[in-house]
């Protein structure tokens, strides 16, 4: 849990999401044609090194059309070493259609192949993703949940975001950074409401995407009682999370807010003028 | 004769040889001798015609508690509450209208109704052992390990008759004037409570320590109880009104009677909660039984109510404290438990009443009298009673928990079936008994909406739903009543890695013989998962029975899938072996409608 914790604390100064979630800018971009025909041969041989060769000029290629031949694959099922290869690759074509695919992969009993489905789907995105991830939230990994929350943070599902504050509580603190992205007022208002009832720590990477989110689901006086609160805890971490939101404030950002972290961060009390 | 019974007869007798020969010294009553032959039941047959006439004086219907603070009584009819400030040192005997107790170098007396001292005697450095009273004098044994005193006392306190023996005196029973003593074993000798003479003797062939005033009939035993009345002459052929308990395994292996032996002591102990209680009463029919057929046993805070004839389970209740005393009525029981309530059950477990000591104790002593229990309206069924029970014990009860899961599987109710489902999903449950919960389940034939509404459940960590229902037990029960509806459900939970492998395999199983076109998708994921990753037994059966449900639900497409498996040199070793055979099988049955082709 604490190593899990210090990641996620790591995490917390990052605006991007984790590589392992890469924002669509990410996606390597086509470099070449892939031969489709021969490339289907070597996937369906059955010859495992064949077919490790075949996914790797599939990924260099980064041709989304290749998805079909890998969805195929991970459809008729495959070694382990294939099957994780498989999810990858489909994870950095980030083709929609992958998700039908991956999702059943969620589900499977070696963990490793879970947990690499459940990061691959939060690239291909789409509903079927976010249904997935959703279910797997309520899975018996821990790890996998984990990967879920995070999932559903970088995908935007704020459908998932009752079930995201259910298990936050539970040891999955990645479901705070996702709270922090997707909540709406009453619910950011509620989550900044649960600072002082758990633990700073797990809390803490849902606060810097609430305080830097530029949309109006946010009302400015939850960040503002956000920040006040922060001021009050007078911590090291609290201030060295005010000073990262400051440094990274966006420019689009509301001026008055960024005025009050550095108003917090000079010891001046942040008051909301706002209901 | 078995060698078991040989020894219950010859055991005693030898035992004879050594203590006959040591009774009686230091007497000043004409009593236990030792160099006394067999009259074949004369003497005895004497004695009992002399008392037959006189009217039975039953024990004081009462409850005496023991805490730290001394004794607390009530009358079971609830007219009379009391107390005695004091440190007993044994635990008190109900003895006629008196409660009897040693404290200090003493033994003491208490009116039974009212808890005013009668009277109290020295007790000559000795434990008390046993009291009895016929309704005017008083008994004693007092003993240590190295003797016993018969001493008789008068209503008033004065000493009377009194014999001593280097041979041990069991607990005794008075009536008409004499004291009925056992020793030896074997022997129950009357004395004459004023001179300790000795007026007759009973020799029987089975062991007896103790003697007992149940409703005022006289009996004496220590496995069963012998009746003091017209056949008794014959108890040394074994021909006089016996009754016993059955045998039967009960948790802590709890005793009826147990050696009258033992000096009694007032600190508790687990054999103070783990008992049976018991009462001999003639049916109408003039056999000798147990008190409306049924006997009780307690074991810390639950009490089974027990068939007196087969031992079998009648009903069974928990407490929420541990019981540390109780009687049996000629119906029902009364049962003190450690918070000083005395409950009142009736023959089938019903609560027809209860009084309150007013203090926590450590022990209690009862005697329900002649008078039954009133009965109650009935209680829940069984299999109810075993749920409830269940639920409400605590892990370090695994003992009771097991014998009540076992009693509950012989049941026939449905209900039984969602208890065990209940018990199988219990994280309270210790894993050996959660092992044998998935047994039984597996056997049921009934209840199969308890099955279908666990299966449609899963592991859900957001639900707070953190063990997976008990899918192999579920899915061999099912299979077995041809319960079709189950296929969807026990499809999905292939897919459902939270399930064992093992419970896996058994859906896998069952789908063999339920599963429809409809479940055709989540096989083939399933089978598509695992077909070149299956890494235990368990799943590689999973897979194999998935290849026959596909083979005989999928149609060509089905068969495609299973075929190009067998050809893939990806497909896992075991799998593949088995594939060609499970192909080369004929379909069992016609593919049903709406078959993928």
């Amino acid at each position: 849990m604490l190593q899990k914790l210090a990641v996620i604390g790591l995490c917390a100064g990052m605006l991007a999401p984790t590589m392992a979630l890469a924002a669509p800018g990410d996606r390597p971009k086509s470099r070449s044609t892939v031969d489709l025909e021969s490339r289907k041969k070597a996937l369906e041989s059955g010859d495992e090194a064949r077919a490790l060769a075949a996914l790797d000029e599939i990924e260099l290629a980064a041709d989304q059309k290749a998805a079909p031949l890998v969805e195929a694959l991970l459809g008729r099922g495959a070694s382990s070493k294939l099957l994780l290869r498989a999810i990858g690759v489909l994870g950095a074509l980030g083709a929609p259609s992958s998700s039908t695919a991956l999702a059943p992969y969620v589900k499977h009993r070696a963990a490793d192949v879970r947990r690499a489905a459940a990061q691959s789907l939060a690239r291909t995105k789409g509903s079927v993703a976010i249904s997935a991830l959703r279910d797997v939230l309520r899975s018996s990994d821990p790890a996998l949940r984990g990967t879920a929350a995070e999932g559903l943070g970088a995908l935007g599902a704020k459908e998932a975001v009752p079930d995201l504050f259910v298990v936050l509580p539970k040891e999955v603190p990645e479901a705070a950074g996702a709270i922090g992205k997707l909540c709406s007022a009453e619910e950011c208002k509620r989550f900044v409401g649960l600072l002082g009832k758990l633990p700073f720590d797990v809390m803490e990477s849902g606060f810097l995407p609430l305080l830097l989110r530029t949309d109006a689901a946010v009302p400015d006086a939850v960040k503002l009682q956000l920040i006040e609160q922060l001021r009050r805890m007078a911590t090291q971490k609290a201030s060295a999370l005010l000073s990262t939101a400051l440094a990274s404030f966006p420019a689009d950002g509301n001026p008055k807010i960024k005025a009050a972290i550095d108003a917090a961060l000079h010891g001046r009390t942040v008051t909301s003028t706002e209901p | 004769m078995s060698s078991h019974r040989f020894m219950s007869v010859l055991a005693p007798s030898a035992l004879c040889l050594v203590s006959c020969a040591a009774a009686g010294v230091n007497s000043n009553g004409k009593g236990l001798d030792p160099d006394w032959q067999n009259d074949s039941g004369a003497s005895i047959a004497q004695v009992e015609q002399r008392l037959r006439g006189l009217p039975p004086v039953a024990n004081a219907r009462v409850a005496v508690g023991v805490s730290e603070l001394g004794l607390a009584g009530v009358t079971l009819d609830g007219k009379s509450h009391w107390s005695y400030a004091g440190r007993p040192t044994s635990a008190p005997i109900i003895a006629g209208p008196l409660v009897i107790f040693s404290e200090g170098d003493r033994v003491v007396a208490l009116e039974a109704n009212t808890g005013n001292k009668a009277w109290s005697i020295a007790s000559r450095g000795l434990s008390l052992r046993g009291a009895a009273n016929d309704g005017t004098s008083s008994a004693l044994i007092l003993a240590d390990s190295h003797k016993s005193v018969f001493l008789g006392v008068s209503a008033s306190g004065a000493a009377l008759g009194t014999t001593e023996s280097k041979a041990a005196l069991g607990i005794p029973a008075a009536r008409g004037g004499l004291a009925f003593v056992p020793w030896s074993n074997q022997y129950v000798s009357a004395l004459e409570i004023k001179s300790a003479d000795e007026s007759g003797r009973l020799l029987t062939r089975v062991q007896i320590s103790q003697a007992l005033n149940f409703g005022g009939q006289l009996y004496f035993g220590e496995r069963g109880l012998t009746r003091f009345d017209e056949k008794v002459r014959f108890a040394s052929t074994n021909q006089a009104n016996h009754v016993g308990l059955p045998q039967v395994a009960l948790p802590g292996k709890p005793t009826w009677l147990g050696s009258g032996f033992a000096n009694s002591s007032s600190q508790a102990n687990a054999r103070t909660k783990i008992r049976i209680f018991a009462a001999p009463v003639a049916a109408q029919t003039g056999e000798l039984t147990l008190g409306a057929g049924t006997f009780a046993a307690s074991y810390f805070r639950v009490v089974f109510g027990l068939d007196a004839k087969s031992g079998a389970l009648r009903w069974v209740r928990s407490f929420a404290s541990d019981i540390v005393g109780g009687a049996a009525a000629s119906s029902g029981f009364v049962l003190c438990d450690e918070s000083g309530t005395v409950w009142s059950l009736d023959s089938s477990g019903g609560d027809a009443g209860r009084l309150e000591l007013g203090r926590k104790v450590r022990l209690c002593a009862l005697d329900a009298g002649a008078e039954g229990v009133p009965h109650v309206p009935a209680r829940g069924g069984l299999a109810n009673q075993i749920a409830e029970t269940l639920d409400a014990l605590e892990p370090d009860m695994a003992e009771a928990e097991r014998y009540l899961v076992s009693e509950l599987g012989k049941l026939p109710d449905p209900i039984v079936t969602k208890t065990l489902i209940d018990l199988s999903s219990s994280p309270r449950i210790p894993p050996e008994l959660r092992l044998e919960t998935r047994r039984l389940l597996a056997l049921r034939r009934n209840g199969a909406e308890y099955m279908l509404s666990a299966l449609a459940r899963h592991y859900d960590f957001v639900s707070g739903v953190l063990l997976p229902p008990p899918v192999g037990p579920l899915a061999d029960a099912l299979a077995a009543s041809g319960e079709t509806r189950a296929a969807p459900l026990l499809a999905k939970h292939l897919n459902d890695p939270a399930n064992s492998a093992e419970d896996v395999a058994h859906a896998a199983r069952a789908l063999v013989k339920l599963a429809t076109p409809a479940e055709y998708e989540d096989l083939r994921t399933f089978f598509a998962l695992y077909r070149a990753t299956a890494d235990d037994e368990a799943l590689v059966a999973a897979v194999i029975a998935c290849a026959e449900a596909l083979l005989r639900i999928g149609g060509s497409e089905g068969r495609a899938v299973v075929e190009r498996a067998a050809q893939d040199p990806l497909t896992q070793g075991e799998v593949r072996r088995a594939l060609p055979e499970v192909l080369a099988r004929p379909a069992a049955g016609s593919t049903p409608p709406g078959t993928p082709t």
